[in-house]
């Protein structure tokens, strides 16, 4: 299988079928309600949420090493606002001599609560969208097909540039250069190495500029797309409720 | 009728001194197998991208002349405008990928989405060139996870599924094995016969001469003659611009072995085969 930076997983589920579009609307509104209701049990029911619609795309596995990559900034929320928060008054307790505080703990909670919930609805669009369909969504919304391309060719040109460093290592290394050791030994090594991967992947994109012009990149005519999506119903629906959802939300801020 | 006229062309790429092309005049009728050969720098590869706009839409540099493809003058038309008449394959497949795309089948319909063909259209012509190319079981696969011999089978069916008139070929096999380069000819030759023009450079001599109606010899940015192949690699000088007739005609010249009917030496194994066996028969 050819690497692509793509974390998405092919699934046959209601949620993998959904309008891409509705995806980022979802991420926008997981995020933005925390902010607009900032009570903690919002974040928590929006995690809850989001583990539900990541259990119905059987994507929940995924999710883990996600979630455990966060650990180390959850962790030192916890402890810089346990510690040092403005508000810190009442002590929660000591662990040796060093003193934590209920309000700075409380705040690190509901700062957590918000990272997860912003890691989690992520998490539902890149696992479940194909991002050649994300991107030509959004180029059909108006996103310049120059930019799209870029997106959507950096997930399969990143990795293919890592092999070809791989290779290049492998040519230097045969020609005596050392490129493991210390400090000073790697950063010798790496000039070599830099200078045959810049300058190839500089033909590169300059032949790749030449494919793209013969392929009518630029061509004015209106494009097609060969994966066009019907507008069904239920994307109409699921807009709907998140855009209720939303104005829901700023209602009740307004009254609250 | 008159797939490619150029007249007079003359170019010189941009920083550089000496013209790349010097005056180039000639002319191809539809659905003629036109091989260039000739030693490196000889302009080959810069005539290859004069025909499809490339040269100077896209290298700029100092342009004169007059070079028109199926009625379309390149200088007035730009490079996706010109697409729907010209397209190019070059040396490097792993270039000509897209990257965008995840399948060989979208891959292809990159060129076709572009172009605003409607959906119906792009399928049917998918369908086309993946069974002409022989493509058809890697189609779900990533491009990049074909062979070289399949990736430029992949650029030329990306190339036909717009339906240019003409197509043409800057060294295709010049990165393949002996595999890849053979997947790549029989895939040529049977463009051939649905009656597209090809420009095709190529080193590998005996397929040119085997493949082609005519012959350009270039050097040093002129065409030195444009002809049969038969009757250019009879020439006594073809070594004094990097090339060698193709191996049977050398050896039926060694051996004296003539067509009687033409006075010409052989150019391809088929002919040359023939011509000895009779040659034989004559002796014994």
């Amino acid at each position: 299988m050819a690497k692509t930076l793509s974390l998405y997983v092919e699934r046959n589920t209601f949620i993998h079928r959904v309008d891409s579009i509705n995806k980022i609307l979802y991420v926008l509104v997981s995020v933005a309600i925390p902010l607009i209701l900032p009570y903690k049990f919002v974040a928590v029911l929006l995690i809850l949420i989001s583990i539900s619609f990541l259990l119905l795309a059987k994507v929940m596995r995924r999710v883990i090493p996600l979630i455990e990559f966060s650990v180390i900034i959850l962790l030192s929320i916890v402890i810089i606002q346990g510690l040092f928060h403005a508000g810190n008054k009442t002590v929660a307790f000591h662990i040796a001599r060093i003193t934590f505080y209920k309000e700075g703990l409380s705040y690190a909670f509901t700062l957590s609560m918000r990272v997860i919930n912003i890691l989690l609805a992520f998490a539902i669009l890149v696992l479940t969208t194909k991002p050649s369909e994300l991107i030509e969504a959004l180029v059909k919304k108006g996103l310049s097909p120059r930019f799209g391309y870029v997106l959507s060719s950096a997930l399969q040109i990143i990795p293919q540039m890592m092999s070809a460093v791989g290779s290049i290592m492998d040519a230097q290394r045969s020609r005596g250069l050392e490129t493991e050791g210390n400090l000073a030994v790697r950063i010798r090594a790496f000039f070599p190495l830099i200078g045959p991967v810049v300058m190839g992947s500089l033909i590169e994109t300059r032949e790749r500029a030449m494919a793209l012009e013969v392929r009518a990149f630029n061509s004015r005519e209106k494009k097609t797309f060969l994966n066009e999506r019907q507008n069904l119903r239920s994307d109409n629906v699921i807009r709907l409720i998140l855009f209720s959802i939303l104005s829901l939300s700023i209602v009740l801020r307004v009254l609250l | 009728m008159k797939k490619i006229i150029v007249e007079n062309l003359k170019y010189r790429y941009p920083l550089s001194e000496n013209l790349a092309l010097k005056g180039i005049s000639f002319e191809v009728e539809g659905g003629e197998f036109i091989g260039i050969i000739g030693r490196n720098l000889a302009g080959k590869s810069t005539l290859c991208q004069a025909l499809v706009g490339l040269v100077p839409h896209f290298y700029k540099g100092a342009y004169s002349g007059n070079v028109e493809i199926s009625g379309m003058n390149v200088l007035e038309n730009n490079i996706s405008e010109l697409s729907k008449k010209i397209g190019i394959v070059f040396q490097n497949p792993f270039t000509q990928i897209t990257a965008a795309k995840l399948t060989v089948y979208e891959e292809i319909a990159f060129g076709l989405e572009n172009m605003g063909i409607e959906i119906k259209e792009t399928i049917r012509r998918i369908e086309y060139v993946l069974h002409l190319l022989d493509l058809e079981k890697y189609k779900d696969r990533n491009p990049f996870e074909l062979s070289g011999g399949q990736m430029q089978r992949l650029a030329i069916a990306s190339i036909i599924a717009m339906k240019p008139e003409i197509i043409v070929l800057d060294e295709p096999t010049s990165q393949l094995d002996p595999q890849g380069s053979e997947e790549v000819f029989k895939a040529i030759q049977s463009l051939s016969r649905e009656g597209i023009t090809i420009m095709m450079v190529e080193q590998k001599i005996e397929k040119i001469a085997q493949y082609a109606d005519r012959v350009m010899l270039m050097s040093d940015g002129e065409v030195v003659d444009f002809d049969v192949p038969q009757k250019i690699f009879l020439r006594d000088d073809l070594l004094n611009y990097g090339v060698q007739a193709p191996v049977f005609t050398r050896v039926c010249r060694s051996l004296n072995i003539k067509n009687k009917n033409t006075g010409l030496y052989p150019v391809t194994l088929d002919e040359a085969y023939e011509l000895m066996v009779r040659h034989e028969q004559n002796r014994s």
